[in-house]
């Protein structure tokens, strides 16, 4: 797709060269007199010497093996960076870096940081920064052996360290995307060491013994720890309540202080909020994943809807937050609402690399719903429905059957689409005594225990839609009547009232009012037409009818007929026929545009530097 | 005793009033990580547990802290937070919930090497319990927990004498189960559904706000009792029209 070529410019060659080789240490070879010892002695300091230049020989030639175009975006880069020029830095972190990446590098790694550090004259926040990218290209497209795993967590927390330990804050600005990137990716590295690190068996020795060492080494604690301590440095909860009371940027800018009024603290601040949800819900805890966000505003303008992906990731976790706590409804709210706005934006989003990993995450979210739809049935919107009957068509119908193959089928869609669940605390590595005993008796991973309290939600509702179905043939009928329908035992009658419990539990719960109040809030609702009361042990049921609704369809399509008419109207006129340009170059171009003008952007879509290299070494 | 009502809103779930500030402050901020704070939260548990009081994001925050740093886990506290959510709703999230940051017993015990295994027993019948709770299966319930099981003879030994009245909060909960269905229910169902003697029920239902009538308590009006059939009408807001309405000024 990319032209490889496209970052190359020739004139420039001279000027990199003179930049990226440093002048040659020749050693010295001294023929004269000396005793033996100290010839001895010099002898080995030449050798050293000597490797130390045959190493800093190959580094060089190793740089020289490397791209032109790539020498020539990392010097760029670099500066940018130094001169915190946003729009630069976006379009070369954006556009560049992965046109370079698919070019030269799709089966392996970028240079070593060490390797293209005299690019950027050893600049070791920018080399962090690299490393940061580094790393992350490996794990997107390579497999991370675990001294990328180690060496990931010491670079992440190195950059880290310099942005909350630096005398003040740091006079670095990064695009939000990128901010955001690194936190996901964080996290992301984090849940999949967690994972790889569960399961003590097919590990090597070196691996055993390098993570009983490292006990530390991407630990709940230590991943928990940074982003709370990017929370409180940026002041973000104290500054998100003070926007919601309305008070002024100055005010707001006083309460955040110091570190938090700069925008790159005040976004870190924000995305690890957001980190932080996805983190309480991997480790099993749903409230607090919901307590975290309690400043956080979910609504449609809101700050995380600029990024797709965050956006995405923070409903999706939502979502499954209130699956966790039986608030069906909410969760059901939560997941259509961004599959719409997905859906919309789907178009300008092709291109961005996460666009794979989000997809996957709204196909997983399709698959919650046929989940909480069925557990919850009631009116939803149909175009999303649509697409759920569309990818879950026979999975749905199982399901709303119920019976073991239902419980069968709720079981495969939430393996396949609920949050990797992650266990807190690793196998004992550093007890071998003790690994080889959880080796030959390993516990039950976090994925199936909360599997098994999932399945138990769907158990104990599983008589409920059957027992519903025959109500609804009824306007009253005495309990012992509805028992001689399905119950074979004694206490038919007893049962069934037994049941009806349920069914009404089942029909009400808790979701969240439109604006006031947290996630954690919720009023009592009723979710099924279908409701009933008992007198003694005869049951009245009383059915809601609702009218068919009309006036979203009405509205949604004058909206879009006055969008269409809009964009007939705005279009200009075809051009004047002229008598000389042949017929079809017309047609296919209303606007005027020659078909050679118009092709040009397209071809330019490698990623070009927009100024000369000016750069010392 | 409070009447035998569905709650509302889950404002006093998740931020009872009974809650101090100190609490307040330690389970919304970092300092719900540092394990100095157990001694603390353990005896605000205890005094839930000994007045009757209920607050599941502060034993929530104790069940977090075990998951941190296993050495420090105390099966008692665990135990008791169990069945404090067990106690609390009927259909609610609470037990799950608290289920879904603890391990298997066995790995429990293990990281604090304990000799006494009552853990791995209890574990799993209050499990039991909670499944025959929430699928109305009480008088089921009633017999498990009053049978001679080693469990169940833990539980009533050890653990709920500390409570106060530990069953009582059970038949509120399952009292309220009953109440969002029944307007009224016979003495003889609730006989057996709140393990009461016939003659206790009257005393019972008097005392949870529901009147007498003969062998039958008539149960208030609570909105989940007394339904109606209704008919839902599409109710179009003005601020959904603000496009239609723009594009006709325009």
């Amino acid at each position: 797709m990319a032209d490889p070529t496209a970052f190359y410019e020739p004139e420039d060659d001279e000027l990199l060269s003179s930049l990226a080789v440093p002048a040659q240490y020749q050693p010295q070879a001294d023929g004269d007199e000396y005793r033996r010892l100290q010839e001895l002695e010099q002898h080995a300091y030449a050798q050293q010497q000597l490797m130390a230049a045959e190493q800093e020989q190959e580094q060089m030639q190793a740089l020289e093996m490397v791209p032109e175009d790539v020498k020539r975006f990392l010097v760029l880069f670099h500066q940018a960076i130094l001169e915190n020029d946003l729009p630069t830095i976006t379009n070369m972190y954006e556009s560049g870096w992965n046109k370079l990446s698919q070019a030269h590098y799709a089966q392996n790694e970028w240079p070593e940081a060490e390797l293209i550090s005299p690019l950027v004259g050893n600049d070791q926040v920018f080399l962090t920064l690299y490393r940061e990218l580094y790393f992350r290209h490996v794990y997107a497209k390579l497999q991370p052996t675990i001294d990328d795993r180690f060496q990931s967590y010491e670079n992440i927390c190195e950059l880290f360290n310099y942005l909350l330990n630096s005398e003040g804050p740091v006079p670095l600005d990064l695009p939000i995307q990128w901010l955001w990137d690194m936190l996901d990716e964080f996290v992301y590295q984090f849940s999949s060491f967690a994972q790889w690190r569960a399961s003590p068996k097919n590990k090597a020795d070196d691996e055993l013994e390098m993570l009983a060492e490292a006990q530390h080494i991407w630990s709940s604690y230590s991943v928990l720890n940074v982003l709370y301590s990017l929370v409180q440095k940026s002041q973000i909860n104290e500054q998100l309540k003070a926007e919601k009371e309305g008070k002024t940027p100055e005010e707001v800018a006083e309460i955040a202080g110091e570190y938090g009024s700069k925008p790159l603290y005040r976004n870190l601040g924000y995305f690890s909020l957001i980190c932080l949800l996805r983190v309480h819900v991997l480790l099993g805890d749903p409230t607090l994943a919901l307590q975290t966000m309690e400043n956080v505003d979910l609504s449609g303008g809101a700050f995380l809807t600029r990024i797709t992906a965050c956006h995405v990731t923070t409903y999706y976790h939502v979502g499954c937050s209130y699956m966790a706590l039986g608030r069906w409804p909410d969760a059901i709210k939560t997941f259509i609402s961004v599959l719409i706005f997905f859906i919309r934006m789907k178009q300008y989003h092709t291109r961005s690399y996460q666009y794979g990993s989000i997809t996957k995450q709204c196909e997983r979210m399709y698959a919650l719903l046929a989940i909480c739809t069925t557990l919850s049935p009631g009116p939803s919107d149909e175009s999303i429905m649509s697409i759920v009957k569309e990818h879950y068509g026979d999975q749905l119908a199982i399901l709303q059957r119920g019976g073991d193959e239902a419980i069968e089928t709720f079981k495969d869609l939430y393996l396949s689409a609920a949050p990797r669940y992650l266990n807190v605390n690793p196998p004992p590595y550093e007890d071998p005594a003790a690994l080889e005993s959880y080796l030959a008796n390993p516990p039950i991973d976090a994925i199936n225990r909360h599997l098994d309290l999932f399945l138990s939600d769907v158990a104990a509702v599983k008589g409920v839609s059957n027992i519903r179905n025959l109500l609804k043939l009824y306007t009253s009928i005495d309990a012992s009547k509805l028992a001689a329908f399905s119950a074979t035992e004694e206490d038919g009658e007893e049962e069934i009232l037994q049941q009806l419990m349920v069914l009404k539990a089942a029909s009400r719960t808790y979701a969240k009012g439109a604006g006031e109040g947290t996630l954690l809030d919720g009023e009592r609702i009723v979710t099924n037409n279908l409701d009933f009361t008992i007198d003694g042990s005869m049951v009245h049921v009383e059915e809601t009818t609702s009218h068919r609704r009309f006036a979203g369809f009405f509205i949604r399509n004058a909206e879009h007929a006055q969008r269409v008419y809009n964009t007939i109207r705005s279009a200009p006129l075809p051009a004047q026929r002229k008598p000389t340009a042949p017929a079809q170059t017309q047609g296919a171009q209303p606007n005027g545009t020659t078909p050679g003008q118009a092709a040009a952007p397209a071809k330019a879509g490698a990623w070009k530097p927009k100024r000369q290299v000016q750069i010392a070494a | 005793m409070t009447s035998a009502v569905p709650i509302k809103n889950l404002a006093e779930w998740h931020s009872p009033e009974t809650r101090s500030e100190v609490i307040h402050e330690l389970i919304h901020g970092v300092d719900r990580y540092n394990p100095t704070n157990l001694p603390l939260m353990e005896e605000y548990l205890a005094a839930q547990v000994k007045e009757g009081h209920y607050d599941l994001l502060a034993n929530l925050a104790i069940l977090k802290l075990y998951q941190f740093n296993p050495q420090h886990s105390n099966p008692d506290v665990i135990i008791n937070i169990l069945l404090k959510s067990l106690a609390a709703t009927v259909h609610g999230p609470d037990f799950n919930l608290c289920l879904g940051v603890l391990r298997e017993p066995t790995a429990i015990l293990h990281d604090i090497e304990s000799d006494d295994e009552s853990l791995v027993v209890v574990m799993p019948f209050l499990q039991d319990l909670h499944e025959l709770s929430r699928t109305c299966q009480f008088r089921k319930f009633w017999s498990e927990f009053n049978d001679d099981s080693e469990a169940a003879n833990i539980i009533r030994t050890r653990y709920i004498q500390q409570f106060a009245s530990y069953l009582d909060s059970l038949r509120l909960i399952f009292s309220i189960s009953c109440a969002s269905c029944f307007s009224r229910i016979s003495f003889v169902q609730l006989s057996r559904w709140l393990d009461l003697p016939s003659n206790k029920v009257g005393e019972w239902c008097s005392k949870i706000g529901w009147s007498l009538e003969g062998e039958t308590a008539v149960i208030p009006k609570n909105g989940d009792n007394d339904v109606k059939a209704g008919v839902v009408r599409e109710n179009v807001q003005l601020n959904q029209l603000t496009r239609l309405v723009a594009a006709a000024a325009a």
